[in-house]
């Protein structure tokens, strides 16, 4: 078993080798964080519209509705940058090339995920911190050092969130092979997390919350900063919410992982 | 006419291995409408009308918006850009075919399967789970005429971004771009009539609120002033008629840069 230091020691070794790589492309590089840039904030825009007819979405501020959208930004970007390799599992699934990963003396899931490091998730990521500095402040939100302490341990929880809800879709591929239906309504399931879970009536408030919980990737932790006084008890456990659906996912990525026989190939 | 038919037909049988594909986007399309549903129900809070649309008149535009964008996805810039990488847009060049009225035939291929697959499908269940009913009006004649504008529209833009192929290795950053500033100028995400005034004005002269806000007014107010509908109509076509020719002259100089070595 090799130690935690050791694998990032190795994560900055591969990862320094793919950004030479793709820096050869670097045009391709430029545009995609521009398209990145936009598709990050559209969003947002169509809250800025909505304002303009309304002062509050159930009971909610245009300003904190930006914060929660900031929120989400950061909260999703690791699993941009970090986990983009999932997306090509149920290829490799499907013409046996997943059988490499096997054969290294490395967690397979730190060895497969690895392999890609997104770049542009760096854009969306740093326009997530400088809108949530920024809406704090026009919040008028007291960073104390516990709560930026807090404000850390909620974005890795709701990284985690959204980590463990696309990585679960993905693994279906080990019994599906082709995960894609799966998969891709993972993905767009998200865009349910940058709104007030209030708006949504009780079974699908119930679904967003307990069973797809995406409502964890930015509401209800937001809340222990926009509402601190009279936030529901609940959403402190919010942070623990991301390690145990990590927890889960990790199960089930080594469940299908022994559990693929390969293509024979 | 015949050949082009045929390359039609075998989009919508390529479209068809897929079909499992579909699933995940009919499921995608109605968890966008439930997000649409119960976002406009909380704006709509104690209020009849905003900007001159009733609830049901604003749930019934973003909910066909969200229908018409996988309506009018056709892919075609994507496998222009793969063709242009490995080389076989040349199997366009030497047969007597019109690469742009090829690559048409391929995206309305696509989009009559996409309307069987997804469009009556969403209909079914707008008018039956969500109850939303539909005003009578002159604009309901209108809106398939509008609607078929707005495709010619919409291609006319992704056919320019797949030659933008001839330029760059991926597309991936421009299609992203192109798809942001469609949903965001268009009507796409939220009604033009919620734009501030001047904003409002200025995004009714441009291409993109021909491809959504366009036959969405039609079908969600088809009882306007018919002299309002038939200029909307008229500005379809000038941008139609623009965007085939500039698309045209875009091609015949991209052409030019390609070069492949060998087979």
């Amino acid at each position: 078993m090799r130690s935690l230091r050791e694998y990032v020691r190795l994560y900055f070794m591969i990862e320094a080798q793919y950004i030479k790589a793709r820096m050869h492309y670097r045009a391709d590089f430029i545009i995609s964080s521009i398209g990145m840039f936009f598709s990050s904030l559209v969003t947002l825009g169509v809250f800025w519209v909505l304002f303009e007819s309304i002062t509050d979405l159930a009971g909610w501020t245009l300003q904190e509705m930006v914060f929660i959208y900031a929120f989400y930004m950061v909260a999703i970007s690791p699993m941009q940058i970090l986990f983009d390799h999932i997306w090509q599992l149920r290829f490799q699934i499907e013409d046996g090339s997943f059988i490499k990963y096997y054969f290294r003396p490395l967690n397979m899931m730190f060895y497969y995920m690895s392999e890609m490091f997104d770049i542009k998730g760096i854009v969306q990521l740093v326009v997530g911190i400088g809108l949530l500095a920024y809406a704090s402040a026009q919040l008028g939100i007291d960073w104390t050092l516990g709560n930026i302490g807090l404000l850390l341990a909620a974005l890795l929880g709701a990284s985690l969130v959204q980590i463990a809800v696309v990585v679960i879709a993905a693994c279906t591929a080990f019994w599906l092979i082709d995960s894609w239906p799966v998969l891709s309504l993972s993905w767009r399931v998200r865009e349910v997390a940058p709104y007030p879970m209030t708006i949504f009536s009780g079974a699908f408030r119930f679904f967003f919350t307990f069973v797809v919980p995406v409502g964890f990737i930015a509401f209800y932790p937001s809340q222990m900063f926009l509402r601190p006084g009279t936030a529901p008890a609940f959403v402190y456990v919010a942070p623990l919410v991301g390690v145990l659906l990590f927890v889960l996912m990790y199960r089930v990525w080594a469940r299908g992982v022994n559990s693929w026989s390969g293509t024979g190939s | 006419m015949r050949k082009y038919l045929a390359l039609g037909k075998g989009s919508f049988m390529i479209g068809m291995v897929y079909r499992f594909g579909f699933i995940a986007t009919i499921a995608g399309n109605i968890l966008y409408m439930v997000i649409a549903f119960y976002l406009w129900t909380s704006v709509y809070e104690g209020q009849e009308v905003l900007n001159g649309l009733t609830f049901d008149q604003t749930f019934l535009y973003v909910a066909l918006a969200s229908t018409v964008f996988i309506l009018f996805n056709t892919y075609v810039d994507w496998i222009m850009s793969y063709e242009i990488r490995q080389g076989t847009i040349t199997n366009y060049l030497v047969k007597p075919i019109d690469h742009q009225l090829a690559m048409l035939s391929f995206g309305c291929g696509r989009t009559i399967l996409n309307v069987l697959i997804v469009t009556l499908p969403t209909a079914v269940l707008l008018t039956l789970v969500f109850g939303v009913a539909i005003q009578f009006g002159v604009g309901l004649l209108l809106f398939p005429v509008s609607l078929g504008l707005a495709f010619l529209v919409s291609f006319s833009i992704d056919y320019s971004i797949g030659l933008s192929g001839f330029y760059t290795e991926s597309i991936w950053g421009l299609v992203t771009v192109k798809e942001t500033l469609i949903l965001a100028l268009s009507g796409a995400l939220i009604p033009l009539q919620f734009f501030p005034e001047g904003l409002q004005n200025a995004l009714l002269w441009l291409p993109f609120a021909a491809i959504y806000h366009t036959p969405l007014m039609m079908i969600t107010q088809p009882d306007q002033d018919l002299a309002v509908l038939l200029e909307r109509l008229g500005l379809q076509v000038f941008w139609v008629g623009s965007l085939f020719i500039l698309s045209r002259l875009f091609y015949n100089r991209a052409i030019k840069v390609l070069r492949i070595a060998g087979g």
